[in-house]
């Protein structure tokens, strides 16, 4: 050991830096440890501050919505924000309900638009869903002449910006007079050719001779598709849904181009103004205060999140579903 | 025909006055481009040996290639033939297990027929509707064919008090290729920290996504009352929480998104910083959730063995990342970065859900995309058609070099 020592003495000067040697005792495993151990906590302290000021910053937008919806307008305007409600006005919820009040308003009441989206929705998902499932299967399992080029040609399309569609469409339906329906509302996006593709792909990927062992069986194609490729492709089918579905409830200009207030979609709605109307019983939230021509922010703030919070509850309950679909595709519907 | 066909002179018309924008444009088209063929191509080009072909060589090769593929596509493949053991067919039941076997047009036929209807219809209405001059969508009434549309979309002279074009082209270009990179490069910082940590992960994750399933139209409000400065009701005043953080450095208040709103003026253009900031701001934070998954998933994925292996050998945390994380998910930047440029010339519902459906004072804010829609809302179809084209050209070109991005990809894995 003393020999060992007197080499790293005189080797000292030249390995210094790395201090590999705490004094003439060798090297110390259990201080080289320690200093590890203080630079890995060090380090860790740094990545969790990093962390958790990105998802308050992720976050914050989300609660300032929420308590900017429950705050009263004069709270609301203060020159120092308040970061908790002194009050909790759930009235502002109430007030967003009943924003109309005679029947030919050119904006249309909460529950008409619910009603608008949820029907659009709940139809073009399902519709599309079907026409989706036949599409892929028929391109990833059937023989027809032809198939690989109009495959080809449908792919293709997929390069062109749908942008480039909104104009021609719009006269499309505004000749053939289908303003101002739910049919021009769905119509239009029923096919998605990227979610046959990716269907198809998910089709191909099951062994043929389960095709086979089926056919001898004697189910035909229809029956093989409801009774063996639905249930095994259900997670890719189930993500396609809810992206779908949430694609309609995000829609925003086409409603806006071809449909008038009432038969508009819950974002159309929600860019509105809200304002503090008076009610037919008399009742206002301010008394007059503010009047119908001054948009308050409070009410927009409840609207927002009525219409923000199902998106939230929805990925909450189906996170596992939304992130594998958003993963493969990259696309909100 | 009141306006006669004449390119030449028309584009003459347009160009001295609006010389240096034009250049603007295409120069930073070009540049684009350049650096992509420079960084794709030059950069990894192989030293020229006896044996290769060269560059020329190269693109010949690749030409003729693609001209079999295509050849292969048309050729007539030679009939599988298979012993038919059954007795012999009459003509009519030939012809009906004939028409059998192309079953398979029934299953696609609702598709293709809403496709024709609702995509490949469109296509052809756009290329064909974009050269008629002064065209009545209603009626189909039109004064001629020609370019009139492209060179009053690109002078700005539409005459409908309608938005800018070359207006909207900067502010989608400004807004895209700054607010990319910088979420870009967020995401992967974050994506890092995200992996090197191992508990609450899961926590994290779920926060930092939740971002992705909003609203642009909703949340672009809320962000809109982070900066908004607010009447003065009951004597009290909110400037909004952007400006309350300013002012502890001593900044004065700033209109981010008002009437009064600070911007540059540049001829015709104005460039209004304070919203660009803002719209920034929004698209860095509704971007970031997609990138740090697809950068996060990418991070997991990679073989542990190469992290093993660079410990037994002694590298530090930071060569790590540079010589074997980097490298590894570079794939998926480059993805991410495409598909950001993309997805960010089509921007339009942020920019109504922060500054409103006329997208800032007199169109200042506009997209290319809420050009198109702006002039679809105004009947003005000629000018849709003429600039729904010009995006076209612009993402086609995106398309292109995503291709060859892509196509680089594979040689990672």
């Amino acid at each position: 050991m003393s020999f060992l020592s007197k080499k790293n003495g005189s080797a000292e000067a030249t390995v210094g830096k790395w201090d590999l040697s705490a004094g003439d005792e060798g090297f110390d495993a259990e201080k080289a440890k320690k200093r590890d151990k203080v630079k890995h906590i060090i380090r860790n302290v740094f990545i969790y501050i990093f962390l958790t000021a990105c998802a308050v910053l992720a976050f914050l937008p989300f609660y300032w919505m929420i308590i900017s919806s429950v705050k009263t307008e004069m709270e609301f305007r203060e020159s120092v924000p308040t970061f908790f409600p002194h009050t909790f006005q759930w009235k502002n919820y109430w007030m967003v309900f009943h924003q109309v009040t005679s029947k030919n308003s050119s904006s249309a009441s909460f529950s008409q638009i619910l009603i608008n989206t949820l029907v659009v929705g709940i139809l073009s998902t399902l519709l599309g869903l079907v026409i989706i499932v036949i599409t892929a299967y028929a391109f990833a399992r059937m023989k027809f002449k032809g198939k690989n080029m109009l495959f080809a040609i449908m792919l293709a399309t997929m390069m062109i910006p749908g942008e480039l569609f909104t104009a021609s469409n719009y006269i499309t339906v505004a000749k053939a007079g289908m303003t101002n329906s739910y049919t021009v509302l769905i119509l239009p996006f029923l096919v998605s050719v990227y979610y046959i593709y990716l269907l198809r792909n998910n089709f191909m990927q099951i062994p043929e001779s389960l095709y086979q062992a089926a056919k001898v069986d004697g189910l035909s194609d229809m029956g093989y598709l409801i009774k063996v490729m639905v249930p095994l492709t259900a997670p890719t089918l189930i993500s396609i849904t809810l992206l779908r579905f949430i694609g309609t409830w995000n829609s925003y200009i086409w409603p806006r181009l071809v449909n008038t207030a009432p038969w508009q979609m819950i974002t159309n709605w929600v860019t509105g103004g809200f304002v503090d109307r008076k009610q037919p019983d008399g009742f206002s939230l301010y008394g007059g205060a503010y009047g119908l021509s001054e948009s308050l922010n409070t009410l927009k703030m409840a609207a927002v999140c009525m219409v923000s919070l199902p998106l939230l509850i929805l990925f909450i309950f189906c996170r596992k579903y939304i992130m594998r679909g958003v993963s493969k595709s990259g696309t909100k519907g | 025909m009141a306006h006669e066909f004449n390119l030449l002179s028309q584009i003459l018309t347009v160009f001295p006055q609006n010389a240096v924008i034009i250049c603007c444009v295409l120069g930073v088209i070009a540049v684009l481009m350049a650096a992509t063929i420079i960084l794709l191509y030059l950069k990894k080009r192989p030293k020229k040996e006896p044996g290769s072909v060269g560059f020329f060589g190269r693109i010949k090769n690749n030409v003729k290639e693609k001209c079999a593929a295509v050849k292969d596509v048309f050729k007539k493949k030679p009939k599988e033939e298979y012993a038919y053991a059954g007795p012999e067919l009459t003509k009519g039941e030939k012809f009906r297990r004939g028409l059998k076997s192309q079953s398979g047009w029934l299953f696609v036929a609702p598709a293709l027929i809403l496709m024709a209807v609702f995509t490949f219809y469109p296509i052809i209405a756009a290329l064909v509707n974009s050269f008629k001059q002064g065209y009545n969508s209603m009626t189909g009434s039109f004064n001629g064919w020609g370019f009139d549309n492209f060179v009053r979309v690109l002078k700005g002279d539409t005459g409908t008090g309608g938005a800018d074009f070359v207006q909207c082209l900067i502010n989608t270009l400004v807004l895209t290729f700054i607010s990319v990179p910088l979420s870009t490069l967020l995401a992967l910082l974050i994506s890092v920290a995200l992996n090197s940590i191992k508990r609450i992960q899961k926590a994290y994750q779920t926060i930092l996504f939740l971002p992705y399933l909003t609203n642009a139209l909703a949340l672009g409000a809320v962000f809109a009352t982070f900066f908004q400065i607010i009447g003065t009701a009951n004597n009290t005043e909110s400037v909004g929480i952007v400006n309350n953080v300013l002012g502890w450095f001593g900044v004065a208040p700033v209109d981010w998104v008002g009437l009064t709103s600070p911007h540059w003026e540049i001829g015709r253009l104005s460039i209004p910083w304070a919203k660009y900031i803002v719209t920034i701001i929004y698209e860095i934070w509704s971007g970031l959730p997609f990138k740090i998954l697809i950068l996060f998933s990418a991070m997991q994925s990679i073989n542990k063995q190469y992290y093993d292996a660079a410990k037994v050998d002694g590298a530090s945390r930071w060569t790590v990342l540079w010589k074997i994380t980097a490298p590894m998910i570079m794939p998926q930047i480059s993805y991410l970065l495409v598909t950001g440029i993309m997805g960010g010339m089509k921007q339009y519902s942020a920019v109504v859900g922060i500054f409103g459906v006329t997208m800032g004072q007199d169109y200042d804010m506009g997209t290319m995309v809420g050009y198109l829609y702006n002039y679809i809302e105004l009947g003005q179809m000629g000018y849709a058609f003429a600039g729904s084209l010009i995006l076209f050209i612009i993402i086609m070109i995106i398309t292109w070099i995503n291709n060859k991005v892509t196509k680089k990809r594979t040689t990672y894995r």
